[in-house]
């Protein structure tokens, strides 16, 4: 039964619904946050609505779009996956902004929700945003500190402007993940707390942006027959990984190193550690995804090979034999 | 204004109770499974259908189902099984997509030839090379001959419903059927519905099954399947009557379900202005998303509506016909083209509306296909191409037949070089060399560069240490997995060497193909170039392709089979491959009151193996690097003196294992201690043992293995789960006895 009907969304397109998007990378919980609020917002909150997923091969690391729309009981659902015009959106990390061009298809009036700790001002130039709100928060760190998932903070700020009373929403993530309710609760505290908000009218600095798909220079008059792809020109080499890494690279020391190769023989990113030589180089940031595998093997681990969150190891001069690569 | 008017949803009171119930288009499937009682379940994985497996393996575990599952080893395999349930009586139910359901072709048409009724839940997907795994009707298309009744369900709601009419209907008329709902679009999207609230209505309302004839009758036995040859005609004309028969008995299904459930169906829904003069005809959700455009146009007066097929076998001809009625301009939108020539429901519909002596002018698209979703807005477009045709701007749209959404591309493009070939025709660290010194191995180049998999990941492990003991030049071929799918997402690609990825389970017979030319041209003088072939594939590709490898092995042809063994179906969402430990927790084989995880004891792919008497076999781990290389180089020699080679890794999954990243060394270094994963190669049928870790007074228990593989196998050091792993201990033992046995003998 629903507890309260007469609840007002905060916005409404011309079919009823409040449309808002999670911008996230797989492993970052946004898929399970946004399943617990559709599941609030229809069951405590008497809406009704749509959760969609444009799912791919979810592997830890790479971008997932996840979307929740909301309509008052009554209204018709009809469409079919990830909203292409949010009102609400939520960036999970900074840097999807730029990747993803996440202005794209965005309302007037918008509000943003992002995991930065960045000024809403700073962001609204990265997004370009054309009107809105912009809400920053520290929702790494406060997902560290309070030992929770990112998708915590980001939730707990997402059902504050949906304004979504704080006690049912805190009893849905209880009872959802009871084991990590203490820290979930905690983070959802820190958020609410910690969040900058800033407002930006309508001012003529940036223009809307439509909604518009990725459309490759390769097409039907152009793409090699069978979809092959021309390995020299096309490489993942300009990738740049670091943007699917959780957490920072190991930290290397030459001086410290027996040019042994075993980190070598574990990497699971292979060109993430450069020789030159015969002699180890250190991790390049753009390929190394921190799975630590190299600093458990290395012999002289914690010395040659570090891993920055382990502090107890005594590394005074880190810094100034740290080489970190670009290529 | 034209009035909006809506044929059949019809308010109809349920007479038993529904609730509602909040879950995804896959979830509505198994609910519906579970709810109707079915006998048995035979299981394949593939996006974006697995789901609705894994969730009737969840229900089994928990003791809310006692249904008979059996994950096999292919699609082919899980509808062989359904057959055989059929055949015994059962009330059978199956789950695909795409591949999947191609894979299964061979089968559909006996199905329905047999007259098992059966119900096949299709959750659409494309079907193509380059592999997608989205959306596209290119599956369905494939049906529409099989026999088989198909009944499409445009909605997470009517995914549900379709599936509880559909086996009634099956069983009406002994013909099996089909539940095709959009792959994505409804498997994946969450809704809420309402579903029948007491399980005991939905059995009551699908009643018992019919008897039939029984392979179990002894006493009367038939011989089913038998050889036929010009009776054959006949069984085509049973086939038609039991179409007609289904046209038939339908109309009363739907009102007998809608009077129990409150929900009602028809053979064809129309939605839009009563006087419409442009209507578009699209199945599933493509249908239903083009209502919402309908409503905008009906508003601005445009006299449009759409036409929606719930049943396409048996076409109803009539209602379609009579719900076109009055358009002068039909746009047929299909998610799947018949290259060549008209496509599948343009074809009927223009040839019923012929036959009617209609005017009406039929254009066609295909749409939504691979990542493309049909938005209201596109739904629009279509409808504004429709009305001015042929007068629009875009000289593509002004063709009866196209591709909505294609592009050109931009001809004037070319992107600079920005990689050099890796063919390490220079590189001599290994041909010949008899050390193996690590550090001298930096000096070979990585064949690979930058892919997607998830930190840790162990696929990239193995193949980077494994490749630096082979010089020159090589060429990969990959099985569908992880492997291929983080590696060459379009335009992109990670390899510096030539690569082909086939299809999921024939690596093995592509690279005996490859070879064959590759040794016909060296022959003939036309390649020079001493190139190795690679074949990679997932521990579920061996599954899968067993029989293909065998093949390849038998026929001891020159390449190299690499299987990385993360002990699941990862790609896919971690459900159980015949390499899974025993007790270990899959998306398809769940813990619970009714079922302690994998069932079964891993399977010993390179045992399998030896009965081939290839030329050269073996198991390797990172944690024996050096072993590694040498195996490398064996297996290069090997190849290149014209004999097959298949190589086994232990390969972390830290995602779906649940595993640290980092603990990832240690989990490999224990399942070799522990003997899980015995270090040993098999040279022509001689056994060598590489590591012995008895010997070296490291041998611990398999727990210590699980203890660092992360949740998927954690739980089974717990007290409960003693059973489980003496068992396992025990086989681990066993089979380590009889390895080091072999090892000892001269000629084994
Ligand atoms: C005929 C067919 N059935 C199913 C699939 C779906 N599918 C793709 S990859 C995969 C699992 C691969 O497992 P494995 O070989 O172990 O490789 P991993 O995903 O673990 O890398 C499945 C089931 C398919 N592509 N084709
Ligand atoms: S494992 Fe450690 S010591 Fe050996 S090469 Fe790598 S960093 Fe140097
Ligand atoms: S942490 Fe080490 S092993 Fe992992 S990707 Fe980075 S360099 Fe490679
Ligand atoms: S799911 Fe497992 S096997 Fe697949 S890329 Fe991720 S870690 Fe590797």
């Amino acid at each position: 039964m629903p507890e309260d009907s007469k609840f007002k969304l905060p916005f409404e397109d011309g079919l009823g619904f409040c449309n808002i998007l999670l911008s996230a990378i797989g492993g970052d919980g946004a898929n399970m946050a946004a399943k617990m609020l559709f599941k609030l917002g229809v069951m405590k909150m008497g809406l009704d609505g749509g959760y969609d997923a444009k799912y791919g091969s979810e592997k830890k690391g790479t971008p997932t779009d996840v979307s929740v729309r909301f309509c008052r009981d009554g209204t018709v659902v009809r469409s079919v996956g990830p909203t292409t015009h949010p009102h609400i959106l939520v960036a999970f990390h900074e840097s999807l902004i730029k990747i993803l061009r996440l202005n794209k298809g965005l309302y007037p009036n918008a509000i943003v929700i992002v995991n930065s700790t960045k000024a809403p001002e700073k962001i609204r130039d990265i997004l370009e945003l054309h009107s809105g709100q912009i809400i920053c928060l520290d929702a790494s760190k406060i997902a560290e500190e309070t030992r929770s998932r990112l998708n915590m903070p980001m939730l707990a700020m997402l059902c504050n402007v949906l304004k979504f009373p704080t006690e049912a929403v805190e009893k849905a993530v209880e009872k959802q993940w009871p084991k990590a309710a203490e820290a979930n609760i905690a983070a959802f505290k820190a958020a609410v707390n910690s969040a900058q908000k800033a407002e930006f009218p309508e001012d003529g600095k940036y223009p809307l942006v439509p909604f518009s798909r990725v459309r490759g220079e390769l097409g039907y008059l152009n793409a090699l027959p069978g979809g092959a792809i021309e390995a020299l020109k096309y490489s993942t080499v300009k990738r740049n990984n670091s943007e699917a890494r959780q957490g920072p690279c190991p930290i290397f020391n030459e001086d410290e190193c027996t040019n042994c190769g075993m980190c070598m023989t574990v990497c699971a990113d292979p060109g993430a550690i450069s020789w030159k030589d015969k002699k180890m180089q250190g991790v390049d940031p753009s390929f190394c995804k921190g799975c630590m595998r190299c600093v458990v093997i290395c012999p002289r681990t914690g010395r040659a090979l570090r891993d920055p969150h382990k502090k107890e190891e005594k590394t005074q001069q880190k810094d100034k034999n740290t080489k970190a690569l670009s290529r | 204004m034209a009035k909006a008017a809506v044929i059949e949803e019809a308010k109809v009171k349920a007479s038993k109770p529904q609730t509602v119930w909040i879950g995804n288009g896959n979830e509505a499937v198994a609910h519906a499974i579970v709810q109707i009682g079915y006998d048995g379940e035979g299981y394949y994985p593939i996006t974006p259908s697995s789901v609705a497996g894994q969730e009737v393996a969840k229900a089994f575990a928990a003791g809310k189902t006692d249904i008979a599952f059996i994950p096999a080893t292919s699609e082919l395999a899980a509808i062989g099984v359904c057959a055989g349930m059929a055949i015994a009586g059962g009330r059978a139910v199956d789950v695909t997509s795409a591949n999947g359901l191609l894979l299964k072709a061979e089968e559909m048409p006996a199905i329905a030839g047999l007259s098992l009724p059966m119900v096949l839940n299709l959750s659409t997907r494309d079907v193509s090379a380059p592999l997608n795994i989205k959306n596209g009707h290119t599956d369905l298309a494939a049906c529409l001959g099989f026999g088989w009744l198909i009944l499409c369900a445009p909605t997470v709601q009517a995914t549900y419903d379709m599936n509880i009419i559909a086996i009634k209907l099956a069983e009406a008329v002994n013909l099996p059927a089909i539940v095709a709902y959009d792959g994505f679009h409804t498997s994946h999207a969450n809704r809420k519905i309402k579903v029948f609230a007491e399980q005991k209505d939905v059995r009551e309302l699908v009643g018992e099954k019919p008897k039939g004839l029984s392979i179990f009758d002894v006493d009367h036995p038939h011989t089913f399947g038998p050889y036929m040859n010009d009776d054959l005609i006949n069984t085509k004309v049973q086939l038609e009557a039991k179409m007609a028969r289904a046209y038939e008995v339908l109309p009363g299904i739907f009102k007998q379900y809608a009077e129990h459930s409150g929900r009602s169906y028809n053979f064809v829904e129309r939605y839009g202005a009563d006087d419409a003069e442009v209507i578009m005809v699209m199945i599933n959700t493509g249908g239903e998303t083009a209502k919402d455009a309908v409503d905008r146009l009906n508003k601005r007066g445009e006299k449009v509506a759409v036409v929606i097929p719930k049943v396409l076998r048996p076409f109803p001809e009539k209602e379609l016909v009579k719900a076109v009625a009055g358009a002068r301009m039909i746009l047929v939108g299909e998610r799947v083209s018949q290259y060549g020539a008209t496509n599948y429901l343009a074809n009927e519909l223009g040839a019923a509306l012929q036959r009617v002596g209609s005017k009406a002018e039929i254009i066609q698209r295909t749409y939504g296909v691979g990542g493309l979703t049909l938005t209201d807005d596109d739904a629009e477009k279509l409808f504004e191409i429709a009305i001015r045709w042929p007068n629009v701007d875009d000289p593509d749209e002004q063709r009866r037949k196209w591709y909505y959404g294609a592009w050109p591309g931009d001809i004037e493009s070319n992107p600079p070089v920005t990689i050099e070939a890796v063919t390490a025709r220079d590189k001599q660290l290994n041909i010949g060399q008899d050390k193996v010194n690590l550090r001298d191995l930096s000096e070979m180049t990585c064949r690979f560069e930058k892919h997607a998999a998830c930190p840790g990941c162990g696929i990239f492990v193995n193949l980077n240490l494994f490749l630096r003991g082979i010089d020159g030049p090589v060429v990969l071929m990959f099985n569908t997995g992880c492997g291929m799918v983080v590696t060459t997402g379009y335009p992109n690609t990670t390899f510096k060497v030539p690569y082909f990825h086939n299809l999921f389970h024939n690596a093995s017979s592509t690279a005996t193909g490859v070879v064959e030319m590759y040794k016909r041209f060296r022959k003939q003088g036309k390649i020079k170039e001493d190139i190795t072939f690679i074949a990679i594939s997932g521990d579920g590709g061996a599954d899968i392709g067993m029989d293909q490898v065998i093949g390849a092995a038998l026929r001891n042809d020159a390449f190299i089979m690499l299987e990385y063994d993360n002990k699941g179906y990862m790609n896919t969402g971690a459900q159980l491959c015949y390499t899974g430990i025993k007790g270990q927790r899959n998306s398809n084989a769940y813990i619970g009151p009714q079922q302690k995880g994998k069932t079964t004891h891993h399977k010993d792919t390179i045992e399998i193996l030896r009965g081939t008497h290839c030329s050269y076999l073996f198991q390797a781990a990172e944690s024996s690097p050096v072993d590694m290389i040498r195996k490398a180089r064996k297996a290069q020699q090997t190849a290149r003196d014209g004999g097959f080679v298949y190589g086994k890794f232990w390969s972390t999954c830290p995602l779906n294992w649940g595993m640290k990243e980092s603990n990832g060394p240690a989990a490999v270094k224990a399942a070799v201690d522990s003997c899980l994963f015995p270090l040993y190669e098999v040279e022509k049928g001689i056994t060598t043992l590489n590591y012995d870790p008895e010997k070296r007074n490291k041998k611990v228990p398999v727990t210590e293995a699980f203890k660092l593989m992360g949740a998927g196998f954690g739980h089974m050091v717990k007290p409960d789960f003693a059973d489980v792993v003496a068992d396992v201990q025990g086989e681990v033992d066993r089979r380590w006895k009889r390895l080091k046995g072999m090892a000892e003998s001269e000629i084994l």
